[in-house]
């Protein structure tokens, strides 16, 4: 029997004729160089080009005390300690690079006047876990203990990531709590990869099709774990759907689409939040694919998503 | 969308980036999108605004390529497509057009016509080859539609299926197109009955057929090319399969296969796939265990557990052996990942 599964939204439909060429749904462990050209951010001075936003180039002691490359993105206007976002960039663990979807995070800077900090982690599978989550953890601590020297407000910082960032921004929260380590006062978990098991029903629906496929995500957590995905030696703040509490976290912003075989591990993050006694707001965006607000951000269904979010992080990093 | 064109052709300069511009306005047609919908993508595929404008009722819409919407009137710019009923659709585009302007322009202007019922008086808004195809379409515009392509009554022609991604080697001059399937878009060409293979892979190719019938060879061209399996197969050519081709054409996508569903049991053994292979195109054990390249006891275990399995044995007679042959095609259709997989990376050969 072929598998039954929500159909994509047309206009993301339509997407794919285009984005399956750039992005093919199947990612196996030989397509890793591919992707890292094909998935590489275009030339971040064109990016920011005739936006009022100035960068500063960083460099700090990630996992192990290796130096790891940050870039701090804030508003060329600002006066006083701005509100702060840690952003974890999405590529599967494996590719990718520190301005991988910026764009979408770089209104923040503009209307909010937010500071945006985004930190170069190492990318499996040169280097597994723990690198990528103590690189973006030590990024973290890092942007704490110099809050007064980059200008942003100790009592406003936010992590948020898309994808295997949105993994690693659930883990370096659950990590900031269990370690006693800086307060965050919100975590946005777009579409969020944050389970190595691969036993939900939405696995299963999304074989060669979309965005991101159950053989990709196999790809990443293997790339990422070795041997150890899926079994019983896997840590919560590498794939934080492992975390048996999850209680006394930062207030959470989760999306993700229906058609996307993130769906189901998305849904029962902010469930689980939500029995915890904690504060989640979750929206599932019928028939969209795995980061369509990236892919497809000219579409209705992206335009939400995107607006969603953004008034979420408005509520919560505002002045 | 704009950026991500632009990386497709640094990715692959042979890529057709018109064809997927194409895919792209079929798959918005099918899926009934509005006209803020059709902008935003033309919009988003140009990297410049586009807009719409009509008089009776009169309307005007701007749209960027992020989808929101521009205020304010303009006037149509110089290039705007203007239809014979007084529909006005453009692209703002400062500085020398771009390459898929035409393309995109062109798409545009036809999915708007039929968003807003233009094309009602018309007997279908698809183009040429997608009515010759679709046997759903009375034989007598199939016909008219076949003449407008050059395909002339009582001539016999191929359809090669293929995807976007396809990589030609020898691109032959036909008609062609891009055709909405269960499958998503394929790229439809039609070449004469006795053309040589063509060089390009993966493509399936279809049985000869009259105009009548070209609809036939496209459904027989698409499971052709669903058989494929890069790279050692980056092509099928439908009449090595003869009838059963036909069969498996004609086999419901939903339909219950029984044979099929066993038969995934067995190829979840690593030597599931090979073994069956042999078993299939051998004539004895003996033969198969030659195939498989493995000893004949061996073979026998897996034959023994295959029949287990499967409920019947192959070589018990000729029917059990043809069962085992369609279901193993059925599975190979069902497992198909040839139209999954467009990576300009992969090594295709």
């Amino acid at each position: 029997m072929s598998v039954a599964r929500p159909e994509f939204d047309p206009e993301l439909k339509a997407g794919l004729a285009v984005v399956g060429g750039v992005f093919p749904p199947t990612i196996t462990p030989d397509l890793i160089p591919f992707m890292r050209r094909s998935y590489a951010s275009p030339p971040i001075e064109e990016t920011l080009r005739g936006r009022a936003i100035e960068r500063e180039e960083h460099t700090v002691a990630g996992h192990r005390g290796d130096p790891v490359d940050v870039s701090v993105l804030r508003p060329t206007d600002a006066a006083d300690a701005r509100p702060c976002v840690l952003f974890v960039h999405s590529g599967g663990l494996m590719f990718g690079d520190r301005f991988s979807g910026a764009d979408l995070v770089l209104g923040w800077v503009e209307t909010l006047g937010a500071v945006l900090v985004t930190v170069e982690y190492r990318l499996a599978p040169e280097f597994p876990d723990p690198f990528p989550r103590e690189d973006c953890y030590a990024a973290l601590e890092w942007v704490a203990a110099n809050a007064e020297r980059l200008g942003v407000r100790r009592d406003r910082l936010l992590v948020a990531g898309a994808s295997s960032g949105g993994g690693l921004a659930a883990g370096t929260a659950l990590a900031a709590r269990d370690r006693g380590g800086p307060a965050l006062c919100g975590q946005v978990l777009d579409y969020p990869m944050l389970d190595d098991r691969g036993v939900t029903s939405s696995t299963g629906q999304f074989d060669g099709v979309g965005v991101w496929d159950r053989v990709s995500n196999e790809t990443g957590w293997s790339a990422l774990l070795g041997e150890a995905r899926g079994g019983p030696d896997v840590s919560p703040y590498a794939a934080p759907a492992r975390a048996l509490d999850l209680s006394g976290l930062p207030p959470a912003f989760v999306d993700v689409g229906a058609a996307e075989i993130f769906r189901d591990e998305a849904i029962a993050y902010a469930g689980r939040i939500w029995a915890a006694g904690g504060d989640a707001e979750l929206h599932v965006w019928s028939g969209g694919f795995h980061a369509f607000d990236i892919f497809a951000p000219h579409t209705g269904l992206a335009r939400g998503m995107i607006a969603a979010r953004d008034a979420w992080v408005e509520k919560i990093l505002a002045d | 969308m704009q950026e991500l064109l632009g990386r497709l052709s640094a990715l692959d300069p042979r890529a057709s980036l018109g064809l997927r511009v194409i895919a792209c306005f079929d798959e918005l047609v099918v899926g009934n999108v509005n006209s803020r919908g059709l902008l935003s993508a033309a919009a988003s595929l140009a990297g410049c605004n586009a807009g719409y404008c009509q008089d009776l009722p009169a309307r005007m819409m701007r749209v960027t390529p992020r989808g929101e919407l521009v205020d304010g009137p303009v006037v149509p710019p110089p290039g705007s497509s203007t239809t014979a009923d007084g529909l006005t659709v453009w692209l703002e585009r400062s500085g020398p057009a771009h390459a898929n302007d035409a393309i995109i322009l062109e798409r545009l202007t036809l999915s708007m016509r039929i968003r807003h019922g233009r094309g009602l008086r018309d007997l279908d808004n698809r183009r040429a080859l997608g009515l010759v195809l679709d046997p759903g379409v009375p034989v007598a515009d199939r016909r008219t539609a076949a003449t407008r392509l050059g395909l002339a009554p009582g001539t016999r022609h191929r359809v090669v299926a293929a995807p976007l991604f396809a990589v030609w080697e020898e691109h032959p001059t036909a008609a062609e197109d891009v055709v909405p399937t269960p499958y998503g878009p394929i790229h439809a060409l039609v070449v004469p009955h006795d053309h040589p293979p063509v060089a390009a892979g993966p493509i399936g190719t279809g049985v000869a057929a009259g105009v009548d019938h070209l609809h036939r060879s496209f459904r027989t061209a698409v499971v052709a090319l669903r058989l494929c399996a890069p790279p050692d197969t980056p092509s099928v050519d439908a009449d090595t399969y003869g009838g059963l081709i036909g069969l498996l054409a004609d086999l419901p996508p939903d339909a219950d296969q029984p044979d099929v569903d066993a038969l995934a049991e067995v190829m979840v053994h690593p030597w599931g796939p090979s073994t069956v292979d042999a078993l299939v195109r051998a004539g004895s054990v003996r033969q198969a265990a030659r195939r498989a390249g493995v000893h004949h006891s061996t073979l026998q275990q897996r034959l023994d557990s295959v029949s287990g399995t499967l409920g019947f044995d192959p070589f018990d007679d000729g029917i059990g052996r043809t069962r085992l042959g369609i279901a193993y095609l059925a599975w190979r259709l069902r497992t198909s990942r040839v139209l999954d997989l467009p990576a300009p990376g992969r090594p295709r050969s």
